[in-house]
């Protein structure tokens, strides 16, 4: 690390290095000298610490300590840079924020009125709880930025303290509706706690929005399809692209279009399909830009009898016809029983234009499949295939894009909230597939949503029970008075969302309990409280909103829903074995007198960003390496395992050289043979459980998930039959929806650090939602 | 018979070298293409550059103009000449696509990046009028020329000749010219700029340390069929080889950083270009020659697993060929 060219105008290193003197005094395993590093002409103060602070973050796989190196200087940096706007308390950010346009005059009132209380609030070591990644990604990306000098407004504390108030605080006119919601200190105090401890996070758009001029904090919007002809469908992709403006993630059915081939009564013509409609939707969604930040995303769902499944599976295929391609877009199959039952008894399957069978889409279960026989029988299918042949290309697709999603139609009507009158039917899941609502054509459905870090949630090696209802119990109420803070970008959103009032609290670092307590993933024990833990906090959650009900209302809709039969979740699964049955009794009569604030309470998405941030495994995923890597549009990061790194270290077994094995292996330790046995089958990667494990889990805590759950699932080498094996196991165990087939490249790039006498495949390479978190 | 004897070998079956099939077939599984690179928000990042910087991005569009139609030319000229297998012939025609979709995908850079036809033509003009990278080309001409006369391996001589030759291309020019530009490249990067040009530049990446791979594969057969040939004399010419491809590298690296650059000098690309050497020369089962370390962190994360979040980058590493057939009771 040496450099021959002299700096002619060097700035003086000795500060800087007395910073990381101070950042590096409790960790005894990290070497400051090791910062050091080239000096160019022109480099300031500041430059030199952000070198020194990447620096250490690329050594975090030699020692995780670094990663806390890193933060340190990351806050000082961040305070400092702060400074130079002239902030330094909460009244400052704030006072900044809002003389700029950025903050809502209610936020920027609350906070004059309440200031030196508000002070206090700040946890001055709450920043130390960051791993770097976290609060690098809350630097570059959540953190309020000045317009022009693109200088932060605001520390991580004042950004979080900021949230908490943007939700918690009073409000003169909220939202689309205007109404007046009362705050104070005490509730902003509250929800202040569990942010700082990085307990529980909103979702990206709330952490994004919460306070600011126009506060759409909703991360998910599902939308009927268009009705089968042009001014819909040129009215839906108005709403998708405001939707989509203000960071939104989009889910839209295409089901009800006419097919390919199908006659146009107002101009004799035959119809090209939905293909030609989808490529124009790509290109919208490309163009519109969220806040700066990024393209747009959206998922099209297609319900499997459809005419032109094939050309919909083909979509986001690298070869053939570009002008028959959708890069933008994500896509999901939206499938009936009747179809997974043809492939089962390996018969055929029929697809037909939706102009003939216009009924299909609003019917499930019983309903569709008679309606589906009936038309079979009345010769009106377009087309017969081999349902297995379509099963194939379905596992095909999957296998080389990762996308055309399997999720359920009838599971998702028959055991959902929302479907008890058969004029409510839901039509589609969202961009990430945890999100299972009704939609019609003028509702669209809409989830605000937030997780719970469960790795905050563990205490002595066991979980914290009682913290872990709490926490519950701050989110729920919390994403209810979200629902009248945010903004809808469009009426048909605004109605379904206070109709509803659904809501989506999830979970993160589920993997990190599991390591904690030295569970192995697939094990019968990790089972019991994973099903454990989603039973608490569904509990919680319904109990919570049974007392918003009792204190305001229960939502508008209350009457159609199961609940208001007395049918809760939990009844549509035969074989759920609750550890609680007296709670859940107890339930049972409070929801009876009170009714729920809340249509449907618990989703679990992907958590990716806010899992960066709280430092935790991504929702109830097990890690894809023990080493990975992150690349983001601000650089590449490395993470490292903290547990297994621990673990080694207890045993004497961490070094430099078992370290490139690891690096080498990409992330793997089950081929290196010092590791205890017990440590090589505790730290599988996804890659290697069995994929059962993770959809048996899944399908354990099914009954507390009134929505659904973003379940990826990993296969390095995909091969169709034990693909269609896997998806058919999913769907017979109940699941109401799959997302992602992870998968991983056959070549990859050679190591440049580590020795090259062994060269391995490397990398799969997964996506991420942000907007679902 | 072995791998360098002359001749037109047709036989697939049986198969001499089943290797080389297997890495022909993962590198069909790893196809992208240029139209998957999404290049629109590398324009207002190069608004942004320093002149400094600015200097270096063109420098290096530049190189990448020519490098991998120099490597398609030897591969054409010489390899899949001498290398008489046609199991490894399917591999070297795959190689050749790739170099094909490179060459593609920095020309469309170029045209992105230099929208004056003037500018364009200057570029291309780089391999004859700016000193850095024609000593580089002239390098690596030299290295073509050596072989191209001759018809057939025939004696001990011709074969060491071309053994040279064909770890010349893999050791010090897609081994270390570019592995050099990838530098730069993932050093922009880490400062958060030109995400296009480093995601296009990914995949390269991916495709020439299987280049690479694929030739040591070569070197390694024919050692082992030939021990004779790779003696101390070879070693020596190719640590001498490599001695002067670190040093053309270098003055490329004093073209481009000038007196240096935030986070990167020229004393920084030394220590680069020495350490990725010697991993050239371990991997050939010779001694280091420099000792020197990597001091650059963010090559260092080219090891690692990746992941991206698909709002901001696309995703690629998906497989293109899947086999088997529906079944719904097989373990997994």
């Amino acid at each position: 690390m040496t450099s021959t060219i002299e700096a002619p105008t060097g700035p003086d290193t000795a500060p800087l290095e007395a910073a990381i003197a101070h950042a590096a005094r409790d960790l005894p395993d990290v070497d400051p000298g090791a910062l050091a590093g080239g000096v160019w002409p022109g480099a300031t103060e500041a430059d030199l610490r952000m070198r020194a602070i990447e620096t250490a973050a690329a050594m975090v796989v030699e020692e995780p300590s670094y990663s806390r190196l890193a933060a340190r200087l990351l806050s000082v940096h961040i305070a400092e840079e702060a400074a130079t706007q002239g902030v330094v308390s909460f009244a400052d950010a704030v006072r900044a924020g809002h003389d700029l346009g950025l903050l809502a005059d209610d936020l920027a009132g609350f906070v004059a009125v309440n200031s030196g209380a508000l002070d206090d609030l700040i946890d001055p070591d709450a920043d130390g709880r960051f791993e770097y990644f976290g609060l690098r990604t809350v630097y570059d990306r959540y953190l309020l930025r000045h317009p022009l000098t693109r200088k932060v407004l605001e520390t991580p504390q004042h950004f979080l303290l900021r949230v908490a108030c943007g939700l918690m605080g009073e409000v003169g006119s909220a939202g689309t509706s205007g109404v007046t919601l009362p705050g104070s200190v005490a509730g902003v105090a509250e929800l202040y706690r569990v942010l700082s401890r990085l307990a529980y996070l909103p979702s990206s758009p709330t952490l994004f929005n919460a306070g600011a001029r126009r506060p759409q904090l909703s991360s998910c919007f599902l939308l009927d399809s268009p009705r089968d002809e042009l001014d819909s469908i040129y009215e839906r992709y108005a709403q998708i692209a405001r939707l989509s403006k203000y960071a939104g993630g989009i889910g839209v059915s295409w089901s009800r279009i006419r097919s390919r081939g199908s006659l146009i009564r107002g101009t004799n013509g035959l119809s090209n399909g939905i293909v030609p409609w989808l490529r124009t939707l790509d290109a919208s969604v490309a163009a519109v830009n969220q806040g700066g930040r990024r393209k747009g995303a959206a998922c099209v769902y297609l319900e499997t009898w459809h005419a032109d499944i094939d050309e919909f599976l083909q979509l986001r295929d690298g070869t053939g016809e570009e002008s028959r391609r959708t890069h933008n877009l994500h896509l999901a199959n939206w499938v009936p029983d009747e179809f997974m039952r043809r492939v089962e008894a390996d018969s055929t399957w029929s697809l037909f234009d939706p102009k003939d069978v216009p009924e299909f889409v609003d019917l499930w279960g019983d309903a569709f499949d008679s309606a589906y026989r009936a038309a079979e029988s009345r010769g009106l299918a377009v087309k017969t295939v081999n349902a297995r042949e379509l099963y194939g290309r379905m596992m095909r697709t999957l296998a080389q894009t990762g996308n055309g999603w399997m999720t359920f139609k009838d599971a998702a009507n028959r055991t959902s909230n929302q479907t008890a009158r058969p004029e409510n039917t839901i039509h589609l899941s969202n961009l990430c597939t945890e999100i299972l609502e009704v939609t019609s054509d003028d509702e669209t459905a809409v989830c605000n949503l937030g997780s719970i870090n469960l790795a905050a949630h563990v205490v002595d090696k066991n979980v914290d029970w009682t913290g872990l209802r709490d926490t519950v119990r701050t989110a729920v109420r919390v994403l209810d008075r979200t629902i009248d803070l945010s903004y809808y970008p469009t009426g048909q959103a605004a109605g379904a969302n206070n109709k509803w009032r659904p809501i989506g609290l999830g979970v993160m670092g589920l993997a990190d309990v599991f390591f904690a307590l030295g569970l192995d993933f697939d094990s019968p024990e990790a089972l019991a409280l994973s099903t454990r833990i989603a039973e608490e906090i569904a509990l919680a959650a319904y109990d919570t909103s049974a007392d918003l009900a009792s204190e305001r209302s229960a939502h508008p809709s209350y009457a159609d829903t199961r609940t208001a039969q007395g049918v809760l979740h939990l009844d549509h699964w035969a074989d759920a074995a609750p550890t609680r049955p007296d709670a859940w009794a107890a339930l049972r009569e409070k929801v009876a007198r009170t009714g729920l604030r809340n249509s449907l309470l618990i989703a679990i998405a992907p958590t990716a960003t806010i899992a960066s941030i709280a430092g935790c495994a991504e929702c109830i995923e097990p890690p894809v390496a023990n080493v990975f890597k992150r690349e983001t549009l601000s650089g590449e990061f490395l993470q490292v395992n903290r547990y297994l790194v621990e673990e080694l270290k207890a045993r004497g077994l961490w070094s430099a050289s078992l370290r490139e094995r690891i690096v080498r292996a990409e992330g793997s330790i089950a081929g290196i043979a010092e590791i205890p046995a017990e440590l090589r089958s505790r730290f599988r990667t996804a890659w290697e459980l069995p994929q059962r494990a993770l959809i048996d889990l899944a399908a354990a805590r099914a009954p507390y998930v009134d929505q659904s759950q973003s379940l990826n699932l990993f296969m390095a080498a995909p091969e169709i039959g034990k693909l269609s094996s896997m998806y058919a196991y999913a769907w017979r165990k109940g699941l109401k929806t799959t997302y992602y087939l992870r998968s991983r490249p056959a070549t990859a790039i050679a190591k440049t650090t580590v020795a090259p006498s062994l060269i391995q495949l490397d990398v799969e390479n997964p996506e991420i939602c942000e907007a679902c978190q | 018979m072995s791998l360098l004897d002359p001749g037109l070998d047709l036989t697939l079956r049986p198969m001499r070298y089943p290797d080389f099939y297997e890495r022909y077939r993962a590198a069909i599984r790893n196809t992208w293409t240029v139209e998957e690179v999404d290049l629109g928000n590398d324009l207002p990042d190069l608004a942004t550059l320093s002149p400094g910087e600015r200097h270096l991005v063109n420098r290096l569009v530049a190189f990448f103009a020519t490098g991998d139609t120099i490597v398609a030319n030897n591969l054409v000229l010489n390899l899949y000449r001498h290398i008489n297998a046609p199991e490894a012939r399917l591999y070297l025609s795959r190689q050749l696509f790739e170099e094909a979709v490179h060459v593609q995908f920095y020309l469309t850079l170029l045209d992105t990046y230099l929208p004056d036809d003037a500018e364009r033509a200057k570029a291309f003009d780089a391999v004859e009028n700016i000193p850095s990278i024609a000593a580089k080309a002239q390098f690596c001409f030299r290295w073509i020329d050596s072989v191209f006369d001759l018809p057939q391996l025939s004696s001990l001589e011709d074969r060491r000749k071309f053994l040279l030759n064909l770890i010349c291309f893999a050791a010090c020019i897609e081994g270390l010219f570019f592995y050099g530009a990838f530098a730069y490249v993932y050093w922009l990067r880490s400062r958060g700029l030109l995400d296009g040009l480093a995601t296009g530049t990914n995949w390269v990446f991916r495709d020439e340390s299987m280049h690479m791979d694929f030739a040591f594969a070569v070197v390694d057969v024919v050692r082992a069929e030939e021990p004779a040939l790779f003696d101390e004399d070879m070693g020596k010419a190719v640590t001498l080889m490599l001695e002067e491809a670190v040093e053309t590298e270098l003055a490329f690296a004093e073209d481009l950083c000038g007196a240096g650059l935030p986070g990167m000098t020229t004393g920084d690309m030394r220590e680069y270009l020495q350490y990725v050497a010697d991993q050239r020369l371990a991997r050939l089962g010779l001694p280091a020659r420099y000792g020197s370390r990597n001091p650059f962190p963010f090559m260092a994360l080219q090891d690692v697993q990746e992941l991206a979040n698909f709002f901001e980058r696309r995703v690629t590493a998906y497989q293109v060929a899947v086999g088997g057939s529906v079944s719904l009771d097989e373990d997994f």
